[in-house]
């Protein structure tokens, strides 16, 4: 520890601490400009030029790196100083006349104009090199750096191309005091289908409410991934939470009951080419605007257009890909009821024309047809006819640059709604991995997908599988409500069977002689249930009662007879057949 | 009299079964000549059933399941329909005519085609007629004959 | 061995090379082949001899006759004159200026005769290209003693009683650098030569590389065993093709003597050599800047704050030295301590900065008769530098200024001759010693544009990185431009001064720290030449072309120069009016000032006012 006096005030610090530090820990201001305390000083602005007395000596150097290793003396604020510090200023002012930050410095200092004349009055790089620093050497990524000599020193990229290398991280337009340095969308457009909840940091929450309510890294987008650099995140954690070499890790539990909730996944209307989802601007899918809707979205909540402006007007088509032969046959159940929200949303938000294209309104719940009533006093205009193809509007007539064709059955006319967006209010369907779910846990789905519960009127949360349960829309589209008590009820079927402590097994199953099994292991491929496992040491199949369902199958195909089916044995049957034949 | 078939039906418990019990509550009437046998899966059915029924006095033998795709046991229909084409040929080794066992899918909605294919095989094992097989003494020292032979010694 | 009557020594500096010395050597050979004197005369090339100015030079040893100028036509004359018959040629002789008798002997000659060669103690007697010539004259000897008689302690005592100081221009005591880096933890060490040489008009290191690399490897050994280090790196500038060629020679023959490389001289001491290169940045002499270079990184200088010696190249200790210290090195270690401290200024026995010790060499230039390299003792007087050694300001012009230290340095005027060469009192007087250069001006310099000059060098060469250099002498050569166009203002020298002060204290390393050094001496000493471009826009030298008036005198037009039209014709602008026999006069409007006219006009028509 060493003693120091900085501007008459004694502080104690440890050897090779910088002048800039004590000073902080002294409350004493030191302007800086190229200083970043992420980054190694770089010590070129020379604004933070102070005065060191050392044995008799007075030196003048840069307190943002200059080591303490001895006794002395700093003097921040001395006339000279000072003098250095106007200079300085005056000359960066003539050189960015555009940097805000070098205009309100020199007028702390008294300093309003500079003498020197100026090349460039929109200029607000002051060189301070701290983009370059982090692009080089935090980010690694070395997209940016500094080309030319001496006055004609400037920042730019490889060739002054758009260089390869650029990550897109935006940590130089991040660290940039001048604000010189700007991170624009290189279309400068709203892309519905790539909005997301929340900031779009590398490492974030993914959403408000998500579980757990914790940080995680995208590695997609992570500099550290790309580059091997960074890693600013883990070295300003306070508990070294972060692990960049984590890795996704299988662990085995022995569990008792199991609830499927893996929901469901949303219907993508690109094939319906007449809709021209994904072809022209502003047709979204219910999710997309829910999500723009969103107060945490990108836009704030605002409904809005990809170039920006608000619609004039919205259309909202149900049943996109339910109730349809040529992709789902069944109803989505949840469609009609979030299509009349969106309505209101849009009358609330703005003064946009809604038109509400329906098939049938299925408002079943509680409050739901009031809901539809209410909508209906809105003055949305609501049209029974399915929407069947979307276009540009060429003739530029009416309030939209898309055309909704559809057949308005109330009135019996083909109609033709210019609309400026249009929502597709796409059906549910099953996940994409739902029936290899299904085989991997020994339970049913059906052909649209949707897990197949023990029986549709008397067992809507439990599966032929014991053990198994269902909640959500897993089994079937349904809304929130109806999730929410299929989850409960799941819960409690699960509970009930983990608190008995037991399963009671079905009394039927196949069982092994092992005196009677050659180990021809006919059987272990034919079990649906894998329920049948050859044992190594004893070179005999056996099977496990509890995954065995007693099909018999294996009991069939045994050529040596060693397997029986409890309560189906073949002495019962052949004792059946001679009683009935007899 | 005419000559009344005694067919042995093997019916698999989640579709066939049901379907034949949808028959009987819808009061659908089907020919009292086949008696059932409850097996859980048709995939349970082994060749020796078919062979012991007909030797123990069945003039046919129809197995019902679930329609492929349908089984509760998942494959367990594929296996009967693998192993039924083989028992055919062997009962046409033996001399046996292999229309005397089915294999018809029956789901559990089904009770009026339960009704018709048990209808539809009674008539036609009553065309084939009687197959005493208890009847015929098989001498392993002198083989009675070819199969054709029997056959015809049978008719 | 075959003992030769005499020995021709043609210069082969890359001044006299470039004078085609080269092919004065083949004429020599061919001439001597010819009289059938190949087995008694032998031609060699030696280094540069230093007196630049006179090349190409041939010295006869050893009678040591010192002949100038000459020309492949004089060749066979002097060959069969001096060579054949006895009797050197006066004609090629060298005549003192404003004299007319010729001076045979080189030593004779006040260029010669004022020098004292301590780091050319070879100069013009070996064959650089030839390590025996180097070892025939106690090459290698010094580095056999310290690697086999002393420790490493003992060679950092020796170094640091000599007083010998950085000859680089910083003018730190090396033996208390090889001290500090002995000390420093870390391995491996460097040690470096900085041959970069960016100084404009400087070639001291230039020219000892090319006459003599041997010396500085030798000198490089002996550094290596004091500090402790195995690896040494030669950074020579881009510019400098002959010279790294002469040293890719010299190291190889070194290794192959066991002089260099593993195992030297059987005692188990390692150390060898790589060569890199610079790229044409005058920032990369800096050391700091140096070592990014070599690094691979951009040249580009960091704060000293922690030195160089603990955290150098690859953050590793590392010594760097310029040229002429290492090549200094050995003769200290031959000739002793009390020798080179008996050369000098001052007292280092007990403050190594009490004193400037030993030799230094200048390169002398400008306004000056003898033109060339010179080694003198420190302490002698700026006085006979210029007007002995240098044979004083040519065709009687009157002295004006002296500028040492290059770009870097300062001008001190006619008032401070008396002043010695010292590392203190020049900086004190406002300049520095720097490398060595040394520029004469006279009567018809201007002071102004001579600052402009050296500011626009430092200016063009800053690298940019901290803002005080970068934009402190950008504006300083504006305001400087702004007063040789005569549109300079009082403000303008107050702003100057400002400047000048804020560049020197502000910025981050010593390129920035000295290059307003010519504005701020300029200032001092002449100040009332910056007033009168300010006040009455004239150039008093009529140097600063923006300021003159050209006109002709129409008498000395009609009555010499008959009209001859030349000047009109010869004037870009068409600025010129008049008729043949008759004056002729310039239309100041359209006139440029470029001075075209003034140098074409035999007759002296032109006048600049």
């Amino acid at each position: 520890m060493i003693s120091i006096e900085i501007d008459g005030k004694q502080i104690e610090v440890e050897e090779e601490t910088t002048i800039l530090n004590a000073a902080n820990a002294l409350d004493i201001k030191i302007p800086t400009l190229c200083y970043n305390e992420l980054i190694e000083p770089y010590a070129v602005c020379r604004i933070c030029v102070v005065e060191v007395i050392r044995r008799k000596r007075t030196r003048l150097v840069t307190a943002c790196n200059y080591p303490l290793r001895e006794s002395v003396k700093v003097r921040t604020n001395s006339e000279r100083v000072l003098k250095l510090r106007r200079m300085n200023l005056e000359l960066l002012m003539a050189r960015a006349p555009a940097a805000k930050i070098i205009q309100e410095m020199a007028a702390e200092m008294g300093l309003e104009t500079t003498r020197f004349p100026i090349e460039n009055p929109k200029e607000s790089c002051i060189l301070c090199g701290l983009c370059v620093q982090m692009c080089q050497d935090v980010v690694g990524a070395y997209a940016i750096g500094f080309a030319d000599r001496g006055s004609k020193r400037e920042v730019s990229t490889p060739y002054e191309r758009t260089p390869e290398t650029c990550i897109l991280c935006g940590a130089c337009a991040q660290v940039c005091p001048t604000g010189h340095i700007r991170m624009t969308d290189a279309e400068e457009r709203i892309i519905h289908s790539k909005l997301s909840l929340g900031p779009n940091a590398a490492i974030t929450i993914p959403f408000r409410q998500a579980i757990p309510n914790v940080p995680r890294i995208h590695a997609e987008h992570c500099i550290h991934f790309k580059t091997g650099e960074c890693m600013l995140c883990s070295k300003v954690c306070p508990k070294d939470c972060i692990h960049y070499d984590d890795k996704d890790e299988i662990e085995e539990f022995e569990i008792g009951a199991v609830i499927v909730a893996t929901g469901f996944d949303d219907f993508d209307p690109t094939p319906m080419k007449q809709l021209g989802y994904g072809r022209y601007p502003n047709i979204l899918t219910g999710a997309e605007f829910e999500q723009m809707n969103n107060a945490g979205s990108p836009t704030g909540g605002k409904i809005v257009m990809e170039n920006g402006e608000e619609p004039r007007s919205v259309a909202i088509l149900h049943c996109i890909g339910s109730r349809d032969e040529n992709y789902h046959k069944y109803c989505s159940r949840v469609c009609c009821m979030y299509a009349l929200k969106f309505a209101h949303l849009v009358k609330e938000k703005s003064n946009a024309e809604v038109y509400q294209l329906y098939v049938d309104m299925r408002a079943f719940g509680k409050g739901y047809e009031e809901f539809y009533q209410r909508i209906l006093d809105e003055g949305v205009n609501v049209i029974r006819g399915k929407g069947t193809e979307i276009v540009p509007n060429r003739s530029g007539a009416g309030d939209g640059a898309l055309l909704v064709r559809c057949e308005d059955t109330l009135i019996g006319k083909f109609r033709e709604i210019p609309v400026d967006m249009v929502v597709l209010c796409s059906a549910l369907e099953a996940r994409s991995d739902a029936t290899d779910l299904a085989r991997k846990l020994n339970i049913s789905a059906g052909a649209d997908g949707w897990f197949i519960e023990s029986h549709p009127k008397l067992g809507p949360v439990s599966t032929t599988t014991e053990g198994i349960y269902l909640a959500g829309v897993c089994q079937g589209p349904k809304d929130i409500p109806d999730t929410v008590a299929q989850g409960s009820a799941a819960a409690a079927q699960a509970m009930k069977m983990l608190a008995q402590g037991q399963i009671l097994m079905d009394a039927a199953y196949a069982e092994i002689a092992e005196e009677f099994c050659s180990g021809c292991r006919i059987c272990n491929g034919l079990c649906p249930y894998n329920a049948i496992s050859f044992d190594e040491t004893k070179k005999v199949s056996n099977v496990n009662s509890a995954m065995c369902k007693a099909c018999g199958t294996c009991v069939a195909a045994c050529p040596t007879g060693a397997i029986a089916a409890r309560h189906f044995t073949d002495e019962q049957i052949y004792a059946q057949i001679e009683g009935i034949l007899v | 009299m005419s000559f009344e078939p005694k067919i042995l039906g093997i019916l698999c418990n989640w579709c066939s079964y049901t379907g034949a019990d949808l028959a009987g509550t819808a009061r659908m009437k089907y020919p009292a000549n086949m008696r059932s046998v409850r097996v859980m899966c048709s995939g349970r059915v082994d060749p020796g059933f078919i062979l012991n029924a007909l030797r123990s006095g069945a003039d046919g033998v129809l197995i019902c399941g679930c329609h492929p795709g349908d089984c509760h046991y998942v494959e367990g229909n594929y296996k009967c329909m693998r192993r039924i084409p083989l028992t055919k040929k062997l009962l046409a080794d033996m001399g046996i005519d292999p229309r005397r066992l089915r294999l018809e899918w029956v789901s559990a909605s089904e009770g009026a085609r339960f009704q018709s294919v048990v209808t539809g095989f009674t008539e036609e094992i009553r065309t084939l007629g009687p197959l005493e097989l208890r009847e015929l003494n098989f001498d392993a020292e002198h083989p009675a004959g070819t199969a054709q032979e029997i056959s015809a010694a049978a008719s | 061995m075959k003992p030769y009557r005499a020995n021709v020594m043609v210069c082969a500096g890359t001044g006299c090379v470039s004078n085609h010395s080269l092919e004065i050597k083949k004429a020599f050979e061919e001439e001597i082949q010819k009289r059938g004197l190949a087995d008694e005369v032998q031609v060699v090339t030696t280094g540069c001899n230093g007196f630049c100015g006179a090349g190409p030079i041939a010295v006869v040893q050893p009678d040591g006759i010192f002949y100038q100028l000459l020309k492949i036509k004089d060749i066979p004359y002097l060959v069969e004159e001096h060579l054949l018959k006895g009797r050197p040629v006066p004609r090629l002789m060298y005549v003192p200026p404003e004299e007319k008798i010729h001076i045979p002997k080189m030593n004779d000659i006040a260029f010669f005769k004022g020098q004292m060669l301590v780091a050319l103690r070879n100069r013009g007697m070996i064959d650089p290209e030839n390590i025996d010539d180097y070892i025939a004259r106690d090459g290698y000897r010094a580095s056999a003693k310290v690697l086999t008689t002393m420790t490493p302690d003992e060679v950092i005592q020796m170094i640091e009683a000599s007083g010998l100081r950085g000859r680089g221009g910083g003018g730190f005591p090396t033996g208390v650098k090889w001290e500090s880096c002995r000390k420093a933890k870390g391995e491996p060490r460097y040690v470096i030569c900085n041959a970069d040489e960016g100084d404009p008009g400087a070639f001291m290191d230039r020219s000892i590389i090319e006459g003599d690399p041997h010396s500085v490897l030798e000198g490089m050994v002996i550094g290596a065993f004091a500090v402790g280090s195995s690896e040494g790196y030669i950074y020579v500038r881009q510019e400098y093709p002959l010279a790294r060629e002469r040293l890719v020679i010299a190291i190889n023959q070194a290794r192959e003597y066991g002089l260099l490389g593993d195992d030297i001289f059987g005692t188990g001491f390692k150390f060898d050599v790589d060569i890199r290169r610079g790229a044409g940045a005058f920032v990369c002499g800096e050391s700091t800047a140096l070592m990014a270079s070599v690094e691979g990184r951009v040249g580009e200088p960091r704060a000293k704050y922690i030195h160089t010696v603990e955290h150098g190249l690859w953050n590793k200790p590392t010594c760097l030295n310029n040229v002429e210290t290492w090549a200094t090195i050995p003769a200290i270690i031959m000739r002793g301590v009390d020798w080179f401290t008996s050369i000098g200024t001052g007292d280092v026995s007990e403050n190594p900065w009490g004193g400037s010790k030993g030799t230094k060499v200048f390169s002398v230039a400008g306004k000056i008769n003898n033109t060339g390299l010179v080694e003198v003792p420190m302490g002698i007087t700026l006085r006979e530098i210029i007007f002995d050694v240098g044979g004083g300001v040519p065709k009687g012009k009157k002295f004006k200024a002296v500028q040492t230290g290059g770009p870097s340095g300062g001008f001190l005027a006619a008032e401070l001759l008396d002043l010695q060469v010292d590392y203190e009192q020049l900086t004190e007087a406002g300049s520095m010693m720097g490398s060595g250069g040394m520029v004469i001006m006279d009567e018809d310099n201007c002071m102004v544009d001579m600052a402009k000059y050296f500011l626009t060098f430092t200016q063009d060469e800053s690298c940019g990185k901290c803002a005080p250099c970068r934009e402190g002498t950008l504006r300083m050569l504006q305001i400087l431009q702004r007063i040789t166009d005569g549109k300079g203002t009082e403000e303008d020298l107050v702003l100057l001064e400002d400047l000048s002060h804020y560049v020197i204290d502000s910025s981050l390393c010593a390129l920035g720290g000295s290059a307003p050094n010519p504005v701020l001496t300029t200032l001092r000493y002449f100040r009332e030449e910056y007033e009168v471009h300010i006040r009455d826009k004239k150039c008093p030298a009529r140097v600063c072309r923006q300021l003159n008036v050209y006109t002709i005198d129409p008498n000395l037009c009609v009555t010499k120069g008959h009209g001859c039209g030349v000047c009109r014709a010869q004037c870009p602008e068409k600025a010129i009016v008049g008729e043949k026999n008759k004056a002729h006069s310039v239309i100041q409007d359209a006139c440029k000032k470029c001075g075209v006219c003034y140098d074409v006009c035999k007759f002296d028509a032109i006048q600049i006012s």
